[in-house]
Formats: structure tokens, C-alpha cells, sequence
């Protein structure tokens, strides 16, 4: 079982899809990713399962790729769910945890400003642009940046997870670029096709970041990195201002009031 | 079994599931002195920066590693929230620790009776009062020594 504990999620999961659903049951999203390359004990081990869960997780998956191997079975009830764990984030965490959801208010209006923009005659592209703004201001300058500048130097920043937390961020920026150009030529499909990437790649970044990124490095916290970590992420707030967040969460707050009303006409 | 649940008489001699090593020497991990409450000064060198503990007095009793699980590394303060008096004092003390000492966290560790929480509020409001903003951390050991909860409030 130890070569497999070393091998790369993707690999495995292509050799024998049973490990895929298995790992689905678990709550441990591996399928869909784009990267794939994290080793399988990474996987288990970054999901923090109790002791119980993890015995039978592991039992599972190394009949399902050996099912002649003679494997002892855990002695748990395999059937029994464990109470979902309250995630309990650290203070400087736990603001970022919380810029999350501004960003999300914006994902969420994303398909009716993309039905808006198609069934628009003329391009909106005043309101695309202060999208964009929203974007790279807010999400990726103010909060992606304290993740790259703070957050992700407190763990091995060569780590599968956090690799792909930064391609994420750059296929994230590739996105935006492409909504720029398709607002500049009127390309109304562009734009379409890019907002609605990013809405998606966002969305579920955001989720692995919020369930199973950020409580992983909390874990690895020391109480005096936590107090080092709120400061330095309290100077990276002070250095651009309390307006901006509040400009922010006003825009939004008028995009909302905008599109609820076109959603009600 | 009626009255105040931080005085009721309990008695756990009788228990055996002692698990854990008695060999070897286990060196003090205090740093500083004195460490009640009124005696400390915001202003002494040993709380400059520093992460801190305020513990409820029992507490230490109470946990087994209590030393090397949670003084390491910290300064400390103790205090009593049923039984010391002048506790506004306690609140500008924490405040300043906040302000001018410029502390890095603080983490509060009390009993689980209730009188005990009494400590956390204390933290509480001279952590609102302090215009400087820390993590703030509750720990509530129960009375057999046993870790209850350890949470950022």
C-alpha cells in the first residue's frame, strides 16, 4: 500500500475509478481536478478525518485497487457518518474567510449580468469594466495577494495544494483578461464564455480554500504565527485604506439592487 | 449536589485511568516573576511583544502539562475571577498589555465552572477597550484536567 500512498491522485483514480467514488463519499472532491498531482497521502492526510474514518477510508481504497489482497478490515462500522466537524478558523484566517463572501455576492449576480449583457443591444461595457475593477481590486490585489504575500508563506509554498491555488489565481487572471477583450471588440460570446469560467473556477476555489486549505494550515499555526499573521494582514489592510472595502461592498450591494430588479421585471 | 458548581465538594481520588509517563524531570517553563495580576506591571520587559497567558489560579492545578503545554513559550498572568477583588483593575491591565506592551496574542485558560468565565470577559472588555486588535483565545480545562475546548474568541 506505501507505492500507492505515494502516487499521485490522478494517476490512481485513472487506473481504478472505484477510488474516485470512494474518495467522493468522503467529501474529498479529487475527480474534477484539473491538477491531479497531489500523492494520495496528502489528500487523506490535508482532509483532517477522524481516526475511524480515515482506517475505513483507507481499507476501501486498497481493496478496491487489490480486491484479491487478503486486507484486514478496520474494526469500525463502516456505514456510521460522523458529524460534520465545525470549522473553527484562526482570527487573521477568519478575515479572509469573510472576504470570501463579497466575492461570492459577485459570482452569484455573474449569470444574470452575462444574460443581461446577451439580451442587451449595445455591449454594457461601463458595467463590465467595473466588474473587472471589482475583480482585480478586491479579489485578486486586496485578498489574493494577502493569501501569496502572508497566508501561503507560513506552509511549504511547493506543497500540490498550494500550486494549485496559485494556477488558479493565474487562470483566474487569464479570465479577466479575456472579459476585457471581449468588452473592448463587443465580442458578446467572449464575454460570456470567460465570466462564466470564472464564476466557476472561483466558486470552487473559494470552497476548497474555505473547507479544506485554510482549516489545513490553521492546523499547522503556532499561536505565536497566528498573533504575526493578524498583524501583518492588518498592515496589509492599513496600507490600502478602510475605503476600499467599503467602496466594494457598496458596488456590490448597487449590483445586487440593480439585478434583482431586472431578474423582477 | 446543589450550590455553586466552582466550590462543591468532588471527589476524584479514586481514579485510574492514569495514563502517561512519570519518569524523567520536567524543567519549569516560567520566565518572569511575580505573576499575579495586581502584582505585574503592563510595562515590564518579560510582556514586551510577547504571546500571553492569563490563567484562572486553579488551572494550573488542574492540567497535568499544564508547563510545557501551555506556559512555554508565554508570559502570564494569574488571577482569580470569584475570589480577587479590584477586578477593573485586571481589564486596563489587559488593555495595556494590548496597547503599550504591544502583545502579540493573548490566550485566557480557565476551569469550566462558571465563575471561571468570568476571567474571559475580563479579557473580553479590555481586549474591546484596547484601540490595538489581537487574536484572543479561550481555553476551558475541565475539573479532572481534561481539555474541554480551545477556540479563538
Amino acid at each position: 500500500m506505501d507505492n500507492v500512498l505515494n502516487k499521485e491522485i490522478k494517476e490512481i483514480i485513472e487506473a481504478c475509478p472505484e477510488v474516485g467514488r470512494i474518495l467522493d463519499e468522503y467529501g474529498i472532491g479529487c475527480v474534477p481536478c484539473s491538477v491531479g498531482s497531489c500523492l494520495l497521502k496528502d489528500v487523506v492526510g490535508i482532509h483532517n478525518l477522524d481516526p475511524e474514518r480515515e482506517a475505513t477510508l483507507m481499507y476501501r481504497i486498497e481493496k478496491a485497487i487489490y480486491p484479491d489482497r487478503d486486507v484486514p478490515k478496520p474494526v469500525v462500522d463502516a456505514t456510521k457518518k460522523a458529524a460534520p466537524k465545525k470549522i473553527s478558523y484562526s482570527p487573521p484566517v477568519k478575515k479572509l474567510v469573510d472576504e470570501h463572501v463579497l466575492i461570492k455576492r459577485l459570482l452569484a449576480l455573474i449569470p444574470t449580468i452575462v444574460d443581461y449583457i446577451e439580451s442587451s443591444l449595445n455591449v454594457d461595457k461601463d458595467l463590465i469594466l467595473r466588474c473587472v475593477d471589482f475583480i482585480r481590486t478586491y479579489a485578486d490585489k486586496y485578498h489574493h495577494m494577502k493569501e501569496e504575500d502572508i497566508l501561503f508563506k507560513y506552509v511549504d509554498e511547493n506543497a500540490e495544494i498550494i500550486q494549485i491555488m496559485y494556477k488558479d489565481h493565474d487562470t483566474g487572471r487569464d479570465h479577466i483578461r479575456q472579459v476585457v477583450e471581449g468588452a473592448e471588440k463587443g465580442n458578446k460570446a467572449q464575454i460570456r464564455e470567460h465570466l462564466l469560467g470564472y464564476r466557476e473556477l472561483l466558486t470552487q476555489h473559494i470552497k476548497k480554500e474555505d473547507e479544506i486549505l485554510y482549516p489545513w494550515i490553521d492546523r499547522q499555526l503556532s499561536t505565536t504565527q497566528v498573533g504575526e499573521m493578524f498583524r501583518r494582514c492588518n498592515e496589509a489592510d492599513a496600507s490600502v485604506g478602510d475605503e476600499l472595502p467599503r467602496k466594494y461592498e457598496k458596488f456590490i450591494a448597487e449590483l445586487e439592487e440593480k439585478f434583482l430588479q431586472e431578474v423582477t421585471k | 449536589m446543589s450550590g455553586c458548581p466552582g466550590s462543591r465538594t468532588i471527589d476524584f481520588s479514586e481514579k485510574t485511568n492514569q495514563e502517561g509517563s512519570e519518569t524523567g524531570k520536567r524543567p519549569s517553563q516560567l520566565r518572569q516573576w511575580p505573576i499575579q495580576m495586581h502584582l505585574v506591571s503592563p510595562h515590564a520587559p518579560y510582556f514586551q511583544g510577547k504571546d500571553i497567558l492569563l490563567a484562572a489560579d486553579c488551572t494550573a492545578f488542574a492540567l497535568g502539562d499544564f508547563h510545557k503545554d501551555y506556559l512555554k513559550g508565554k508570559s502570564i498572568g494569574i488571577a482569580c475571577p470569584k475570589l480577587d477583588s479590584d477586578q477593573e483593575v485586571y481589564v486596563e491591565k489587559i488593555k495595556s498589555l494590548i496597547d503599550d506592551a504591544k502583545i502579540n496574542t493573548l490566550t485566557v485558560i480557565i476551569m469550566q465552572v462558571p465563575c471561571c468565565f468570568g476571567l474571559a470577559q475580563i479579557a473580553k472588555e479590555g481586549a474591546e477597550k484596547a484601540s490595538r486588535k489581537i487574536p484572543v483565545k479561550q481555553v476551558v480545562v475541565g475539573l479532572e484536567g481534561n481539555i474541554l475546548s480551545e477556540e479563538w474568541i
